[in-house]
């Protein structure tokens, strides 16, 4: 087993008055991938935005590296920590003007490399001639690829994804999926992915994570899970 | 004073009230034509009718008493005025509110102001009401309209920005960053028709101020070259009003751990 690269600790989470996580205990191992599974509703979205601070919890305590979150600059933590939302959100002009952000906002320090930026296009699924075409100009599944991409950039140790594939077509999301795999196993990154569907868990693979109601039910590796999947 | 051979008529309290007749009229067209706007348009002019002199008077008094505090205090009402009516065009009001813009309109109309009648005219005294009172008023007068713009536009944007502020954060920009292009779209908004004017002034409308220099006898040229100096003393005062005041604005929307506050919304 790797060690801890995020735990959670009695996580409670409450948001005008109703909760909505409550008692999570969780250990998401580095280097490994981790599928948050639920139905609609079930508070994935709520647990996956504590991850990175975009929210924070109302009680308990999370670790990253063993060191509190609080005790870790925000700004660091979510460069280690990069985020891909639900609907991919696409900045203004090329391809490479999104892919340079986090240098022009100085959350790196030095330029990317040209050949660099392509490694990262490619490793995402996008070929390198897509680096000068207009981003608002792809398609959904390969505006979602820029946005995996871009929080490349940042080289994190782990990548957060929130239903990545619910815009996208079932080939385009498979792909995606493959992509996300690829990922994890070229480039070691932590994967925390939350998903609806069974189908994107059972290809993804990893650890299973099932919430129901903002609580944990199930924890599983994928090979287990699906044996007696009939539950969700 | 340049004085070209033009005799002032002095308007008396029956030329007045004869020229309400102008607003009789425009109520019967009103009446004829169902507008149902008669209403409106005679307390409209009774309004402006008791604001104005009232106003009139009060100069007046300044003017004669000419005491520095006073003059000073009359532009700080000013400034209070504004930064209330800007207020309480919100929607999202909050106590701090009144006082962010009172500071960002002293600040733009002060140095503008200050620069201008100091540095630029040197009036003397360096209170003298006759060049303070008119150029604090257009100035602040302006600095309110761009403030309301900016406030409405800066609350707008950041709305319809959410999630596009969220990418920028979870990429580990900070607040200011992330609501960056907001804080600009707000300011420009501020800045257009300031801008607009400028370019058109003269050629659709003769600014207010001028046409009073030009009936109370002063020569045109002379009047032109304060309404230069004007319409640039507005144009700046109205960049630091609005710089200031999205600047700040934008905070309240944050933590101070850039984080989008979801209430706040
Ligand atoms: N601001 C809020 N106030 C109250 N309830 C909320 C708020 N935001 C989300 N919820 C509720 O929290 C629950 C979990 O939401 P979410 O995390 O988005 O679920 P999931 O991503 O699993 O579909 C839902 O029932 C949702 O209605
Ligand atoms: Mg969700």
């Amino acid at each position: 087993m790797n060690k801890p690269k995020i735990e959670l600790h009695k996580i409670e989470k409450i948001k005008n008055g109703i909760t909505i996580l409550k008692d999570i205990n969780l250990k998401f191992s580095s280097g490994k991938r981790h599928i948050l599974i639920g139905p609609s509703g079930a508070g994935k979205t709520t647990l996956l935005r504590l991850l990175n601070r975009m929210d924070e919890p109302t009680f308990g305590e999370i670790l990253y590296d063993g060191k509190n979150f609080k005790d870790i600059p925000v700004l660091d933590l979510r460069r280690r920590i990069g985020m891909v939302f639900q609907i991919p959100i696409i900045f203004d002009g090329s391809v490479k003007d999104n892919l340079t952000v986090p240098y022009r906002l100085r959350v790196i320090p030095s330029p990317i490399k040209q050949d660099e930026l392509i490694k990262i296009l490619e490793l995402s699924g996008l070929q390198s001639d897509f680096l000068e075409r207009k981003a608002s100009e792809l398609s959904v599944g390969e505006k979602q690829r820029l946005t995996v991409a871009r929080a490349l950039i940042n080289k994190p140790d782990v990548l957060l994804l929130d239903e990545p594939t619910s815009a996208l077509d079932h080939a385009a999301g498979i792909k995606l999926l493959e992509s996300i795999k690829e990922l994890n196993e070229v480039l070691g990154l932590t994967i925390i992915m939350v998903t609806h569907q069974l189908e994107y868990a059972s290809l993804l693979g990893g650890r299973i994570i099932h919430l129901v109601n903002g609580t944990i039910v199930r924890e599983q590796e994928s090979e287990d899970f699906f044996l007696n999947s009939e539950i969700i | 004073m340049e004085g070209l051979n033009f005799n002032l008529i002095d308007i008396s309290y029956l030329d007045l009230i004869i020229s309400l007749g102008l607003i009789i009229v425009a109520a019967g067209i009103s009446k004829w034509q169902g507008m149902y706007l008669e209403g409106d348009l005679i307390v409209g002019a009774v309004r402006t009718f008791i604001q104005l002199l009232a106003v009139g008077y009060i100069l007046k008094y300044i003017f004669a008493f000419d005491r520095w505090y006073l003059i000073i205090f009359i532009i700080l009402i000013m400034i209070i005025i504004a930064s209330l009516t800007v207020t309480q065009r919100q929607k999202k009001r909050t106590i701090e509110l009144p006082f962010i813009v009172g500071f960002a309109m002293t600040a733009g109309s002060g140095i503008t102001v200050f620069v201008v009648t100091q540095i630029l005219l040197q009036i003397k005294p360096w209170y003298e009401p006759h060049y303070l009172i008119p150029l604090a008023g257009m100035v602040i007068g302006n600095s309110m309209n761009g403030s309301t713009l900016a406030i409405d536009r800066i609350d707008s944007e950041i709305k319809s920005r959410k999630m596009e502020i969220e990418a920028y954060l979870a990429l580990g920009a900070t607040a200011r960053q992330a609501a960056g292009a907001s804080i600009r779209a707000a300011m420009r908004a501020a800045m257009i028709p300031t801008i607009n004017s400028m370019m058109v002034v003269g050629i659709v409308a003769l600014p207010g101020m001028m046409t009073g220099q030009i009936l109370s006898g002063t020569s045109p040229l002379i009047a032109v070259k304060y309404q230069i100096i004007i319409m640039y003393m507005i144009a700046l005062s109205v960049a630091i009003s609005s710089y200031l005041l999205t600047n700040i604005r934008f905070n309240r929307y944050f933590t101070s751990d850039h984080r989008l506050k979801e209430e706040s919304l």
